[in-house]
């Protein structure tokens, strides 16, 4: 097992590590690009403009890192997306180079709710303020240039505030927008947004979102403001009210350097680097733990509370009352007709929006709903599975009607269902890595984060797999432990 | 010790439609008696046993157990059920414990006898029903006739003042009523108060101390075995003891599954208790079918058996027939007629009978 083990990584590893096949390509203009295989953020503006032309083959990611992943694995030849997004570091060290930075610029803001025009005219005013002083230059001069590595010491404004928090979300991990470093947020954005705060007396109440959950969240009030690189576009802006632009980027080509002079390591080295650059350097590994945990409280709570309400609905199946039966029967239908992130997304934006409940109250209910359904089903098969005879000889030999529930019936029944059992909670236990869509910072999430931070596909992913591996190795122990003892007396 | 008055039971169907099993049920049993409800098919036997210890509740009337109602409000039901031992006809073993844990579960749980104790006790009582060796095993591995004796042993367990049996035979294979009769028929002896609804007329006759012929939802005669079978009152009751066995058999042509005949006329030989006869049967019929009648299938074969009687009999009617299949000249004829009591042969309303009549 342990070589197996070993192997598998070795293996893994050695993908990783690779050399790729490299080839130069040249672009000077957007003409140039045609034929090429092109990948860029879904829903970017590049998305948009790119999506137009038919003399190329785009392919769309959602994050950073995969965008990188691509290019690197040679599934891309060209790259296109925020200058600022790959810096000389990066560059350098994945053999990467910008072939041509675009000609037209996209001026670049902060996004708020169309109602909210204060918000937006207070951080206009205070950028302004910046501009005056010069204190907007030294920010840009550190984030938008190549000064800043990962070893640096970022600046990073403090202020003591008493008011409402500002609810930020943000649907950037990546520097130098906004971006987690040993816990906490950094960035050029996240660091403007201070400024507001402390002209506001209010802290910041910062979460993650994806893209396109990150307009959900600003436009039906879970979030004051959007950051992440957002471009002011005239589309959103008839949707949505944004402050006065910071800054102006220019798309960048990425493409492989072919003068690149980056050396292969040997397996175990690069391994070894690998694993400290993502798991240990920035204490990185408390975003797995987090994770962990999160995961961890969501399955648990979603399986209690998904069992009991299970209960109801079996008991709803078996009851006199025919709306009831029919109630539990569309309620199953129901829940057997929609995805899990559909319901997950409409119980966040719509269902729960204005409650203000925090959004892993959301996620168990959610899966406790899925749970409930699947484990009604598992009750219904495996005590209706029990002959009504165990029933009858029970009350016979003078057994009250729950003693030969509790004695007779249920220790058979859960003999029968346990295995079903089991997988229920194993698939909601992988289902739950979806919950990185409402904001909650889960083991899959902290894969992703620590993959935005240091573009390394395989250590977060193969150490998020291990988890989710002994997570359900756990969970069939603990189940294990709960089975009834073959010996009755 | 048990009173009912006027006991009756209606089932309404979810449909509007109800139905009327027991009618209007009047007895008084005795501590000591081996009581056997007989009669046809549906007409209320099982319903009445279910209906005393109230698993199928009751509709109407009174039952009186040890002096009290036990349909009144509030009554303790499984109190009277520790008392009123049941078995059935499926068993009902607890299949997730082993045979001694079967016996002793309801001990140990309900009236809190200590394990240890239990288990003697337990043992001694597989010792009784002959199971003392299979205390270990779980019931998927046992024979219908062994999971029964340990049912039986398990109602016996709480010490049941009386024991209901529910058709206990009538889920078996042939070849084992005759174990779980006997353990039945052991108690009887030591005087257990007993409630049967069978269908082993010969063992009803036996072992009963009084019989209740069951029809149309009353108890429809009640008696000693010996009125009940030998001078029945009532019509029906007369119609019901002295009907006669009887299995048919379509003899289409030379592609008839002999073999399969051969092992139900042995089957029906076990089932009524006439096992000495089926050789000779089995014998007779392939000799009959073989030597004598082959050229005159297709024809009908029928084994019959008169309970009352113990008269039994194999009929070869050939349809369209006018005279004897039989020739004289045959000479497996002969060795027929001496394996049997008589051959009767005699012309139908449809065609020609040939009845042999065997010992």
């Amino acid at each position: 097992m342990n070589r197996l083990l070993i192997g598998f990584f070795s293996a893994l590893a050695l993908v990783s590590c690779a050399g790729q096949r490299q080839k130069a390509i040249e672009i000077h203009s957007d003409a140039d690009l045609t034929g090429y295989r092109v990948a860029t953020t879904a829903g970017s503006c590049y998305d948009m403009e790119l999506s137009a032309r038919e003399d190329i083959f785009l392919d769309l990611y959602n994050t950073d890192s995969d965008l990188l992943q691509a290019l690197l694995n040679n599934k891309v030849d060209v790259v296109v997306n925020d200058e600022v997004l790959f810096n000389a570091a990066v560059q350098k060290e994945y053999g990467i180079k910008v072939a041509m930075l675009g000609e037209q610029s996209f001026p670049t803001g902060f996004l708020f709710n169309k109602e909210d025009e204060v918000l937006a005219r207070t951080l206009s005013a205070v950028q302004r303020r910046m501009e005056e002083d010069g204190s907007m230059q030294r920010l840009k001069d550190f984030w938008l240039t190549d000064r800043f590595t990962e070893v640096d010491t970022y600046p990073r404004l403090t202020y003591e505030a008493t008011g409402k928090p500002l609810r930020v979300s943000t649907c950037s991990t990546t520097a130098p927008m906004s971006f987690l470093s040993d816990g906490e947020w950094y960035g050029i954005e996240i660091e403007l947004l201070r400024e507001l705060g402390k002209e506001l007396n209010r802290p910041l109440e910062i979460q993650l979102f994806s893209a396109a959950s990150g307009f959900l969240s600003v436009k039906t009030g879970l979030a004051d403001v959007l950051c992440g690189c957002i471009f002011i576009t005239p589309e959103r802006e008839q949707d949505y009210r944004f402050s006065e632009p910071y800054h102006s980027f220019h798309p960048a080509y990425f493409v492989m350097d072919a003068d690149s002079q980056r050396q292969s390591e040997g397996l175990l080295t690069g391994f070894k680097k690998n694993f400290k650059r993502n798991i240990i350097t920035e204490n990185r590994w408390k975003y797995i733990t987090g994770g962990l945990w999160e995961t961890l409280k969501i399955s648990f709570m979603a399986i209690l509370l998904g069992s009991v309400l299970g209960m109801v609905l079996y008991s709803m199946t078996r009851s006199r009352r025919r709306w009831m039966r029919s109630f539990s029967q569309v309620y199953n239908g129901f829940i057997a007709g929609i995805p899990e992130l559909v319901l997950l997304l409409i119980m966040f934006y719509v269902v729960f929006a204005k409650t203000g409940i925090p959004s892993d109250v959301v996620a168990i209910i959610t899966f406790a709903l899925f749970f409930a359904s699947g484990a009604s089903d598992i009750y219904k098969t495996s005590l209706d599975a029990i002959p009504h005879g165990q029933t009858e000889a029970g009350l016979a030999l003078g057994f009250t009607r729950t003693q030969t529930f509790f004695h007779i019936v249920l220790p058979q029944a859960i003999r029968r269902g346990l295995p079903l059992y089991k997988g229920q909670c194993v698939s909601l236990l992988k289902g739950t890595s979806i919950v990185g869509y409402i904001a909650i910072q889960d083991l899959t999430r902290a894969g992703d984060i620590i993959r935005s931070r240091t573009f390394d596909a395989v250590i977060p992913l193969l150490v998020v797999t291990v988890i989710y591996f002994l997570l359900v190795w756990l969970i069939g122990l603990l189940l294990q432990i709960a089975t009834p003892k073959k010996k009755v007396l | 010790m048990i009173t009912v008055s006027h006991l009756s039971k209606t089932y309404y169907n979810p449909d509007g439609s109800q139905l009327t099993v027991l009618k209007d049920i009047n007895c008084e049993i005795q501590a000591g008696e081996v009581l056997s409800l007989i009669g046809p098919s549906g007409t209320g036997k099982s319903t009445f046993l279910r209906a005393l210890n109230l698993l199928d509740p009751p509709t109407g009337g009174s039952i009186v157990f040890d002096g009290e109602d036990i349909l009144a409000k509030g009554y303790p039901v499984h109190k009277m059920r520790q008392k009123m031992g049941m078995v059935f006809q499926s068993f009902n073993l607890f299949d997730h414990m082993t045979v001694l844990e079967n016996v002793i579960y309801a001990p140990c749980k309900i009236k809190k006898v200590p394990f240890e104790k239990a288990r003697e006790e337990g043992l001694t009582l597989l010792r009784k029903v002959g199971l003392a060796e299979k205390a270990d095993v779980y019931p998927e591995s046992l024979s219908g006739g062994q999971k029964q004796r340990v049912a039986i042993a398990r109602c016996l367990a709480m010490n049941p003042e009386v024991i209901l049996f529910d058709e206990p035979t009538s889920a078996l294979d042939p070849t084992m009523v005759g174990e779980v009769l006997s353990v039945i028929r052991q108690l009887a002896k030591e005087g257990m108060t007993m409630l049967i609804v069978t269908h082993e007329m010969k063992f009803a006759r036996d072992v009963s101390t009084r019989i209740f012929f069951m029809y149309d939802g009353y108890i429809h005669e009640d008696g000693t075995p010996k009125q009940i079978f030998e001078h029945p009152h009532r019509s029906a009751t007369k119609a019901f003891v002295q009907r006669i066995r009887k299995e048919v058999f379509e003899v289409k042509g030379n592609d008839f599954d002999f073999l399969d005949m051969e092992s139900r006329i042995r089957q029906f030989c076990i089932k009524y208790n006439i096992a000495a006869k089926s050789d000779a049967t089995v014998n007779l019929c392939h000799k009959m079918l073989t030597e004598v009648m082959d050229s005159y299938i297709p024809m009908t074969v029928r084994i019959t058996h008169s309970e009352l009687s113990g008269e039994t009999a194999l009929d070869f009617m050939v349809e369209g027939l006018e005279t004897s299949p039989l020739k004289a000249e045959n000479p497996a004829l002969e060795e027929i007629r001496s394996l049997c009591r008589e051959i009767v042969e005699e012309p139908t309303s449809r065609g020609f009978r040939v009845k042999l009549r065997i010992d």
